[in-house]
């Protein structure tokens, strides 16, 4: 079992709050998959499968510039996202560099869906998603 | 004892529009907005949704095949009307590529119909319904037809209590496409492209139950959104500015020798067409009109449509502006069209209760057109006398006279006649000089001076002077002296 990171939560912002200090792995890859299915659910049905595709290629492809171990063994399909893929390349980093690299990649989504429908409609379509975790999380305690 | 059904009209919030529809849009109808690429249809349906779509009664945008939905969310919150905060609330959008791609319009239809289930909406949108057809088409021979699958969706939805809106892309309309017996309501969007100029227009080809405005009305996006101009006459009759002046009430025109020669000034309500030729002192008569008005605590509009934006204007009407005594309308907008420019003035007439308008010059005001408009300038011209006269208030209006000595016109676009008065304003060679006579054509209904007058033009406007009863034959441009004895003049009366 990869060593816990020793500061405290160095959860990115989208994971504070879904994970507890010292998440494994395979725990930092369920929590960014589950957030990813809340995406996808919340966008689904809005601008289609393919549309979240997309997007999703075009993010991933933006963090691989700077992570490129998340796009490992990633199928460059067109109109699906490969999650398998995306599971195992989280899977084996250790949890901080997981954590880093997979909020990286939902951070890009996000900015890139801003980018399109400005920030405002983007707040809207993904308030579900974004608001839970600030509801679990506690408050910007670590901030300095 | 009949109990009808009562059908709601409801206001879509688009200005002009209900107007047009003949009383706003019947609750629960079905109804097609048709048209070319790119001539709003989308940006319509949107606006319609977001001005209709309240908690109780939500709005349902099923996105087909067409525009991607990401693409049309962001173009469409440019728009002011788009409001963030009603999406996934009052307000949902819903992707049917998916189905739509595999061709089955059953699927779709089913889809249609679970979504409308789930959340209840009062307002259904499907854009574009173009694509479902395509759709449809790309599959071979679909096992539901197109007719049965707008058919059966017309009746769902009406069933389901939701007032719909098929969005549809350029349709032949020559082919009796079925969809248009279906549909209750048909709006065709278009575009007129004549030379550089472009001018958006809608028909209201059909709206059961209702008597709709017939014909091409003009519309404007901007980022307001879609505005449409129902045409002058209807608007006008929203009621007047000043309310209707006693027949016998006058508007005095700020040069008292020239209110004499009217028989008291210019009945009220009256439109005056001023003709002349250039530098004829039309433009000095028309603020002196205003200033008039202004003294007596009356405010005015002045719509000008000069060539010359920045040549610099009378120094009267600046200072009348500048002390909001009298409203300007400066349209440069391209591509005008008469509905608008009498929407443009009513508004300002009723926001500043005015009783005079001027429109200054129609020369320039025909170059402010869209090329399409000038065809039938003179039907427009009709329409915008009668429109700002119905709302009460007195018109003035300059025209730009070629100086032809061989026949007498008093304007170039037979608005003469059109026109209760006319004075007319004219060069003429004498002793060496040029100097200008002006003389009172004709003012409907009422007597009126005959007299062809001397006048000139000095810091503090326009001086009547003489007539000139030594001279004959002024309007030729070269009088000639009369023999001394000469016989009492006979006809010489203009009526």
């Amino acid at each position: 079992m990869p060593t816990p990171c020793t500061e405290d939560p160095p959860w990115p912002e989208p994971l504070r709050g879904r994970l507890a200090v010292g998440a494994d792995a395979e725990q930092v890859a369920d929590a960014i998959l589950a957030l990813w299915a809340e995406l996808d659910q919340a966008l689904n049905p809005i601008i289609g499968h393919r549309g979240v595709a997309a997007l999703y290629n075009r993010s991933l492809n933006l963090t691989a510039a700077r992570y490129p171990w998340l796009a490992e063994g990633h199928q460059g399909v067109l109109a699906a996202v490969d999650l398998g893929a995306l599971q195992a390349a989280l899977s084996h980093r250790v949890p901080a560099e997981a954590a880093v690299g997979g909020s990286a990649l939902l951070q890009s989504f996000h900015a890139l869906l801003c980018s399109l429908v400005g920030a405002s409609l983007t707040d809207r379509l993904l308030v579900s998603v974004w608001d839970q975790p600030s509801g679990a999380a506690p408050a910007q305690d670590n901030a300095s | 004892m009949t109990t009808k059904a009562t059908i709601t009209r409801l206001a879509t919030g688009v200005p002009g529009l209900d107007e047009v529809l003949g009383g706003g849009l019947p609750e629960l109808s079905f109804n097609l907005i048709a048209g070319q690429p790119g001539c709003g249809k989308t940006t319509l349906a949107h606006q319609i949704m977001f001005a209709l779509a309240t908690p109780e009664r939500p709005a349902i945008y099923f996105t087909v095949l067409g525009e991607p939905p990401l693409k049309m969310l962001r173009y469409q919150q440019q728009f002011d009307f788009f409001d963030s905060e009603a999406i996934n609330h009052r307000v949902r959008f819903v992707s049917l590529s998916d189905d739509a791609m595999t061709g089955d319009l059953e699927r779709v239809l089913k889809r249609i119909v679970e979504e409308v289930h789930t959340h209840g909406p009062g307002l259904v949108f499907v854009d574009s319904f173009r694509s479902v057809v395509f759709a449809g088409e790309s599959a071979g021979a679909p096992p539901m037809s197109l007719q049965l699958f707008v058919q059966q969706l017309g009746m769902l939805m009406t069933s389901w209590q939701a007032t719909t809106f098929l969005v549809g892309e350029y349709f032949n309309e020559a082919h009796a496409n079925p969809v248009f017996t279906v549909a209750d309501g048909l709006i065709w969007l278009r575009q007129s492209v004549q030379r550089n100029s472009m001018v958006r227009k809608m028909e209201v080809v059909k709206m059961r139950g209702q008597p709709t405005l017939p014909g091409l009305h003009t519309l404007r996006i901007d980022r307001s959104g879609v505005r449409v101009f129902a045409p002058a006459q209807v608007v006008a009759t929203g009621g007047a500015g000043a309310g209707t002046a006693a027949p016998e009430a006058r508007a005095l025109m700020g040069v008292p020798a020239l209110d004499e020669m009217l028989g008291g000034g210019l009945p009220r309500g009256y439109s005056l067409l001023v003709a002349g030729p250039s530098g004829s002192g039309k433009s000095i008569l028309a603020s002196a009109f205003l200033a008039e008005g202004a003294r007596c605590g009356e405010t005015g509009v002045v719509a000008a449509f000069e060539q010359h934006p920045n040549q610099a204007r009378n120094p009267v009407l600046v200072d009348l502006i500048a002390r909001g005594q009298v409203g300007l309308i400066d349209s440069r907008d391209p591509d005008l069209s008469i509905d608008e420019i009498v929407l443009l003035i009513l508004t300002e007439v009723r926001r500043r209760k005015a009783t005079r308008v001027v429109l200054d010059s129609l020369s320039g005001f025909e170059l402010a057109l869209a090329p399409t408009f000038r065809t039938d300038f003179r039907e427009s011209l009709l329409g915008l006398v009668t429109a700002l006269t119905r709302a009460g208030v007195t018109l003035l209006m300059t025209s730009e006279l070629e100086d032809r000595y061989t026949d007498l016109r008093f304007s170039p676009y037979g608005a003469a006649f059109l026109t209760d008065a006319i004075i007319v304003q004219r060069y003429i060679e004498v002793d060496s000089r040029l100097q200008r006579v002006m003389g009172v054509v004709k003012v409907r209904a009422s007597a009126h001076s005959n007299e062809l007058r001397l006048y000139s033009i000095g810091d503090e406007g326009i001086r009547m002077g003489e007539m000139l009863p030594d001279q004959e034959g002024l309007l030729g441009g070269r009088p000639s002296r009369k023999p001394r004895p000469g016989p009492p003049a006979t006809g010489s009366e203009v009526a």
